[in-house]
């Protein structure tokens, strides 16, 4: 049976769409068949995190409104066979999104899929809303910063209480955090809310740690899921990240400042 | 020009507006004819006097929850019912949209609080309750978080979790927090002076008892640590909760 996950912060700029896109990539490197839907109706980021502004012909909004097959408006990702990308249009707004008609495409994918990965857009409208409204599991994103923290826990508590599974009664939507932007450093010296502070805060359970680097910004800008980023502390994070989703025993990495070694500190990196 | 009067508006100072809380008497309105209604308040003074009397002059506030939205209704003649009988209609609450819009034509406003059936979407978050104690009592067993309001009609509000910033528990009777306070808490509500916020790490943004209420700052003396709220002689004491 089709596992929905919905990747959300309430807070914008977080890294939903750098998560959604890692997560995506990183379950089916492990061989699941996963599509991962951009729900920011409007502002459209997903395809160009993921490398295929230039192949998207159809979208979401086209599907719903019976435009376009599903199948036309699928992409397949150029890295992993098993994974597919559902952009969204960037001329229509949030508005364009249907109840019926999402849950007619979440229907049709959950008989193609392993893995549905809806990337939210921020805020707690109608897209927000229609992103979680199907989700069995959550990815909560947070910074390490009061905001995104309180943005968070109004997000789970909407989670709790507007979701499909809530409105029906079922077993409520499993939540996961996923701090991210980390920089042990700047805990250290004071600058960050630490993992401890955050983990008091939201109670909620921990999926990883995702550390503050420049690879992100490098990854995005070429249209590499992060995960694909070799030999960066960024794409282990969030190796580690899946291997846990998936049930896997993983410590922490990348939560303790690094060590900067005598010479190094003497004659710089 | 005559000169006016020395007012507050020639020094510039800014009109002054403050927040209230009132008890006011409901009236809920079993059928939309303002004949039927005149002949039951007559009835009703005849058989109790003496409530009757009380009831002089009060203000009230109109229920509509039991008046479908398609039946006409002519709130007019009714406002002219309660006025003879020296009630001061102040206000509507259970309004069908369509009465609300009667309600501005007679410039009465709407009243919030206990919304008429409504789509389960525009509902404030409510968490699921684990199970009732007494009546009308609450036990919450997960984190009560920012945005999500709580309120235990009738009873104790008892929360063994935290209750996060932005978060509003409520309740008639007291109130129990044994996670962090950190949220608004708001005890007695429907006007009980006796009830009591006991919680064991007090962060709250707010603190309320009957209608009393303040505002936490972190350099509050019991600031995270475990205190009772009441209230006395119109006053809201906070204390440390030592057992």
């Amino acid at each position: 049976m089709a596992k929905i996950v919905v990747v959300t912060s309430g807070k914008g700029g977080v890294g939903k769409t750098t998560t959604s896109a890692a997560f995506a990539s990183g379950l089916a490197l492990r061989g699941y068949r996963t599509v991962v839907i951009d729900f920011d109706v409007g502002l459209r980021n997903l395809d160009l995190i993921m490398g295929c502004e230039r192949r998207v012909v159809y979208d979401l909004v086209n599907v719903i409104q019976g435009e376009a097959k599903l199948q036309q408006a699928l992409i397949r990702d150029k890295r992993c066979e098993s994974l597919y990308v559902l952009p969204t249009s960037q001329t229509r707004d949030k508005d364009a999104l249907t109840t019926e008609g999402v849950t007619a495409i979440m229907d049709e994918l959950r008989k193609e899929f392993d893995y549905i990965v809806c990337d939210s857009p921020a805020g707690i409208e109608s897209g927000a809303l229609m992103a979680l409204y199907h989700a069995d599991e959550a990815i909560v994103v947070t910074n390490p910063e009061v905001s995104s923290v309180r943005d968070s826990d109004r997000i789970l508590g909407i989670l709790a209480a507007r979701s499909r599974r809530a409105e029906q009664g079922e077993e409520p939507v499993k939540e996961h955090l996923l701090l991210t932007r980390y920089s042990p450093k700047r805990v250290e010296g004071g600058e960050m809310l630490s993992l401890e502070d955050v983990k008091e805060l939201l109670h909620t359970p921990l999926l990883g740690v995702i550390p503050e680097s420049e690879v992100i910004l490098q990854a995005s800008n070429q249209g590499i899921p992060a995960v694909h980023m070799d030999h960066s502390d960024v794409a282990e994070a969030y190796k580690d990240m899946v291997a846990r989703f998936l049930g896997e025993e993983r410590p922490l990495r990348f939560v303790q400042p690094v060590k900067v070694g005598f010479f190094k500190r003497l004659f710089g990196g | 020009m005559a000169n006016p009067p020395a007012s507050s508006a020639e020094t510039g100072a800014p009109l002054r507006l403050s927040g209230g809380v009132f008890t006011l008497s409901i009236l809920h309105l079993e059928s939309a004819d303002p004949r039927q209604l005149a002949q039951r308040i007559t009835e009703e003074r005849q058989r109790h006097p003496a409530a009757a009397d009380f009831h002089r002059h009060a203000p009230i506030v109109l229920d509509l929850s039991a008046i479908p939205e398609e039946a006409p209704l002519a709130l007019a003649e009714i406002l002219q019912v309660l006025r003879a009988a020296d009630w001061f209609p102040v206000g509507l609450r259970n309004a069908a949209p369509r009465h609300q819009a009667l309600a501005q034509e007679q410039h009465l406003p709407i009243l919030r609080g206990q919304e008429r059936g409504i789509a389960p979407h525009s509902q404030p978050e409510a968490s699921p309750v684990l199970a009732p104690i007494a009546q009308g009592s609450l036990l919450i067993d997960h984190p009560i978080r920012g945005g999500q309001r709580s309120y235990a009609r009738g009873g104790d509000l008892i929360c063994l979790a935290a209750v996060n910033a932005g978060a509003e528990i409520m309740a008639d009777g007291n109130i129990h927090v044994y996670g962090p306070l950190r949220g608004r808490a708001l005890a007695g509500v429907n006007g009980q002076e006796e009830a009591r916020i006991f919680c064991a790490n007090l962060e709250a943004e707010l603190v309320s008892v009957a209608g009393l209420y303040r505002t936490l700052e972190t350099n509050h003396p019991l600031w995270g640590q475990a205190a009772q709220i009441y209230s006395r002689d119109e006053q809201l004491h906070i204390i440390p909760l030592n057992l």
